[in-house]
């Protein structure tokens, strides 16, 4: 029986861990040196020599506080005030640096790329003041806004404490019902489940990305937030490292016809993922009865894209209870849908067959963001195989445009310290859990998992703006209602 | 001001002249834009034209942009149908813009002369000399300004008649005297910047002077925890209407909420506790530090919420018997008449009038020692810069260039009252460019 010291509650140890790359600056500053000397000069005499006030310099941030001040100033320090370029506005130029708008690509934006890095960074949620500056709403993710509740709220979590939220999800078969025998014992087959204290999972990186100390990264950091990572068993960088990592948050990646890697496998795993994406509806069973027949606990997950609803279907009847549906870097299926539509489509599939709660989806591609989490499971997903995020948080480069799995090129910096990338995921994971934390309790949910498929908890804007909107002349035109 | 200031006169003087000089310098468009300035809700040129306002009382006379942004959806997709030249009202025609904030049809009449008031920013988010200047400008203009919640400092008094008490979840400097002195007392049920989050002051900004006003812990991080946990129904609200009442009967009473779905069911139930205002605070606005991930995602933006609101208490025939007040993302006098022709009384606004003090929406509120401009921030140098006279300058002036465009938009809509453009959504066009 628990007693109450045995009760631990869920927390993610943060610490800051900055760039181990220095990225390039967010501003550029160039001072005109000939003004700025003119305006000395001219504030010695105006200010009769006081010293204290001629050096006064507008910036707080040490821009200009270096040995010889704005005469060469240090944009590493700048924070874009633009107080300088205010006060001086023909001796200072404060511009956005193009390098730095140049990280990511064309989907994982430098502002997408900025947040990623600030929370791996800090393991702090991204507070500012002065409201919010983007579009005004847009496609995709940019189109939804969550739900709130004005005045019931009994949970708080985070920054209170007083009270619990849950991010626990389930992994696994969840029959509708057991059957038990005339004593009361449990005579239909266990189900096999798994629950893990966060939505999401790491998956495996891209194969341009692939090495044995990212698999190291990914596999300790698992361990250390209770998650899992899912990797590739079958080649160097798993063999180099195979013998030391945490095998419990190891999520072995079998392809199809490469069953024999499974019998060599020197573990139990709780989870194993078998892909299927090249041949979805190829015939599987005896790689899933040779699983089980070794490891009788494991929970098996089909790893393949957001495919029609037919074939999930089709894997459901044959006993597939865990999907890991995925869609490219940037979020398109392979008719071009982005993920938003391919997950609804594929919760709904489950809902109509009246089988949603016997099965757990899990989605990767193109969920770049805290705020796509909740999204996403508000869309249908039980949690997330968290992909690209986990690169930029160890500071990998794109290589042009990243949307393709398979053929996608991300630059690791060289010699990742292993301790700095772990903390950096552990970072990540924190504070996309404390920013899931606080849409659950804007909402007034107690646990996550109630958020699955609550698309009453979403806004979209097509429906609000069809709403507020339709008496309008000149609406109809372009929503084509 | 108590706080114990260790700062070089000279110094601050030279910084305030060159800021003052590059405020006017600016918008002349003499040297360009600043190419690091603005973002797509608040583009360089709206805030250069905010600037230029604040500066002259007029709307800009160059190129500059003052009437929209560029964010590509809600006020900045939305436009007017001006009548043709002969149709509309003469150029001297009088045209009103006064509304009543009680149309309950008992208690205290209040009407203020332009349909805007200041929403609430506390001692400790901002500087009392902020405050002050909002406070001054208030008066000028015969309308209101708010506390926020933080207090209420002694130099407020003297404007009491223009300032809205608010009490909200950590009731931080609520006292009796500060609601006997409200005309209007505001509860601040949730904020759009971060709705369903509370609010938070960080230990930097929580001073000696900051905490005493909070009767805290000075350098302690101060939360206004979400919801009012003695709150869970109408009723219950109802109960804090009936305590304010107790104490200041004469008050008004104005509820602030967030834009969750049912923002309409939210209203009703606020008119029905006995609200002479409802104020909604869409999810774009707000001058606090916010997390990021609030502000975007949670509730919806105001130009949804106000025609959701307007609709239904017209369906339940009590739109005229409460005002409606909109905040969150309102920049501009176009903005205010949108706002208004969608179904609004009036609006609130806090972000157009920090940036006519100088803030450049660089969001570093919450960093160091707060605001370099001296507006968001505790530190006593810093709040320095701002002078409560100029400040009160600039914001009156910005109040009449807006005064001034309202009224040429009525006149050219061919409405003698602001009144009278409520709900008007056949003036309105929807841009699909």
């Amino acid at each position: 029986m628990a007693t109450t010291n045995s009760y631990q509650r869920y927390h993610i140890d943060t610490i800051p861990t900055p760039d181990f790359v220095p990225w390039p600056n967010k501003f550029d500053v160039k001072v005109n040196r000939p003004q700025l000397a003119k305006l000395l000069i001219s504030e010695i005499i105006h200010l009769k020599g006081d010293m204290k006030a001629v050096t006064s310099r507008p910036c707080m941030y040490g821009t200009f506080s270096g040995p010889i001040g704005g005469f060469a100033p240090r944009p590493e320090h700048c924070v874009g005030c633009l107080r300088c370029t205010v006060q001086h506005p023909k001796m200072v130029t404060i511009t956005r640096n193009a390098d730095r708008e140049r990280l990511g690509d064309s989907y994982f934006t430098s502002a997408y790329v900025d947040a990623v890095s600030y929370e791996a960074d800090t393991g702090s949620i991204p507070v500012k003041g002065a409201g919010y500056r983007g579009k005004f709403g847009g496609e995709g993710w940019d189109g939804m806004w969550t739900d709130m509740s004005e005045i019931v709220r009994p949970t708080r979590d985070g920054i209170h404490g007083r009270e619990f939220i849950s991010t626990v999800v389930d992994i696994g078969e969840k029959p509708s019902y057991l059957i038990f025998n005339d004593n009361g014992e449990i005579t239909s087959a266990k189900p096999r489940i798994l629950s893990i204290p966060v939505p999401f999972i790491y998956d495996a990186p891209p194969a341009s990305a692939a090495s044995s100390t990212l698999n190291e990264i990914l596999a300790r950091a698992a361990s250390e937030t209770q998650t899992l990572a899912v990797m590739p068993i079958d080649g160097d960088e798993w063999s180099v490292v195979s013998d030391q990592l945490p095998v419990q948050s190891i999520v072995p990646l079998i392809k199809l016809g490469d069953e024999s890697t499974i019998e060599h496998l020197g573990f139990t795993p709780s989870m194993v993922e078998i892909d299927i994406s090249d041949d979805p509806n190829s015939n599987f069973q005896n790689l899933i009865s040779s699983i089980q027949s070794q490891f009788p606990d494991t929970i098996i997950a089909v790893r393949l894209p957001y495919d029609d609803p037919d074939n999930l279907l089709k894997l459901y009847e044959i006993g597939v209870r865990v999907f890991h549906l995925f869609a490219d870097f940037h979020g398109r299926g392979q008719d071009g849908r982005f993920v938003l539509d391919l997950i609804r489509e594929a919760h709904l599939t489950f809902v109509e067959a009246g089988t949603r709660d016997e099965v757990t989806l899990i989605g990767s591609g193109g969920i770049i963001a805290a705020e796509h989490v909740p999204k996403a499971i508000i869309t249908g997903l039980d949690l997330i195989a968290l992909d690209t995020p986990l690169l930029v948080a160890l500071q990998a480069q794109f290589e042009g445009d990243c949307a393709n799995r398979k053929t996608s090129q991300f630059a690791m910096p060289k010699n990742l310290p292993l301790d700095w990338g772990i903390q950096r995921l552990k970072n990540l994971t924190a504070t996309w859990r404390d920013q899931l934390l606080e849409i659950l309790g804007a909402m007034g949910l107690r646990e996550v998992r109630r958020l699955r498929g609550e698309i009453g908890r979403a806004m979209f804007q097509v429906d609000l703006e069809r709403e507020a909107f339709a008496e309008i002349e000149g609406y109809l035109v372009e929503a084509g209602d | 001001m108590t706080e114990e200031i260790q700062v070089h006169l000279p110094a601050i003087e030279k910084h305030v002249e060159h800021l003052r000089q590059g405020f006017s310098y600016w918008p002349t468009l003499e040297n360009g834009m600043p190419p690091a300035l603005g973002d797509y809700r608040w583009p360089a040129e709206l805030i250069l034209s905010t600037w230029y306002q604040a500066g002259t009382g007029e709307p800009p006379v160059n190129e500059l942009e003052y009437r929209s942004g560029d964010s590509g959806g809600g006020f900045d997709k939305l436009d007017f149908k001006f009548l043709p030249e002969g149709d509309q009202l003469p150029p001297d025609a009088e045209v009103d813009l006064a509304i009543p904030l009680n149309s309950s049809g008992f208690g205290r009449e209040i009407e203020i002369a332009v349909p805007w008031y200041g929403g609430g920013m506390s001692f400790g988010s901002v500087s009392e000399q902020v405050m002050l200047a909002r406070s001054m400008a208030a008066k000028e203009w015969g309308t209101f300004t708010c506390t926020g919640e933080g207090g209420y400092p002694d130099s407020l008094v003297e404007f009491k008649d223009h300032i809205i008490t608010q009490i909200a979840t950590g009731m931080f400097g609520v006292r009796e005297e500060t609601i006997q002195h409200a005309p209007i007392v505001e509860f601040k049920y949730a904020q759009g910047a971060k709705p369903g989050l509370g609010g938070h002051l960080l230990g930097d900004k929580t001073t000696v002077t900051v905490a005493k006003m909070r009767e805290s812990v000075p350098w302690v991080s101060l939360f206004s925890p979400f919801p009012f946990h003695s709150v869970y129904s109408v009723e219950d609200h109802r109960k804090h209407v009936d305590w304010v009442k107790t104490i200041n009967p004469e008050a008004l009473v104005s509820v602030k909420v967030s834009t969750p779905t049912d923002v309409d069911m939210v209203a009703v139930g606020s008119f029905y506790a006995g609200a002479h205002i409802v104020h909604l605070d869409g999810s774009y606005g707000g001058t606090g530090a916010a997390p990021e991930i609030a502000k975007k995602n949670i509730a919806m933006p105001i130009e949804f919420a106000i025609p959701k609101v307007h609709k239904y208490l017209q369906s339940e025939n009590i739109r005229d018997e409460i005002t409606v007040m909109a905040s969150g993302g309102v920049r501009t006098a176009y903005d205010i008449a949108k706002a208004i022709a969608l179904g609004a009384d009036g609006v609130v606004l806090g972000t157009a009038e920090l940036i006519a003090i100088g803030c450049t929406r660089c969001s570093n509120c919450e960093r160091g020692r707060g605001c370099p401009f001296g507006l968001t921030t505790t530190d006593p140098e810093l709040s320095l810069l701002i002078d409560p006279q100029w400040g009160a300058k600039r914001i009156s002036n910005l109040n009449a260039s807006y005064a001034k465009q309202l009224r040429d938009i009525l006149r050219r809509l061919g409405l003698k009252s602001i009144r009278d453009l409520r709900g008007r959504t056949d003036l309105l066009v929807y841009l699909n460019t």
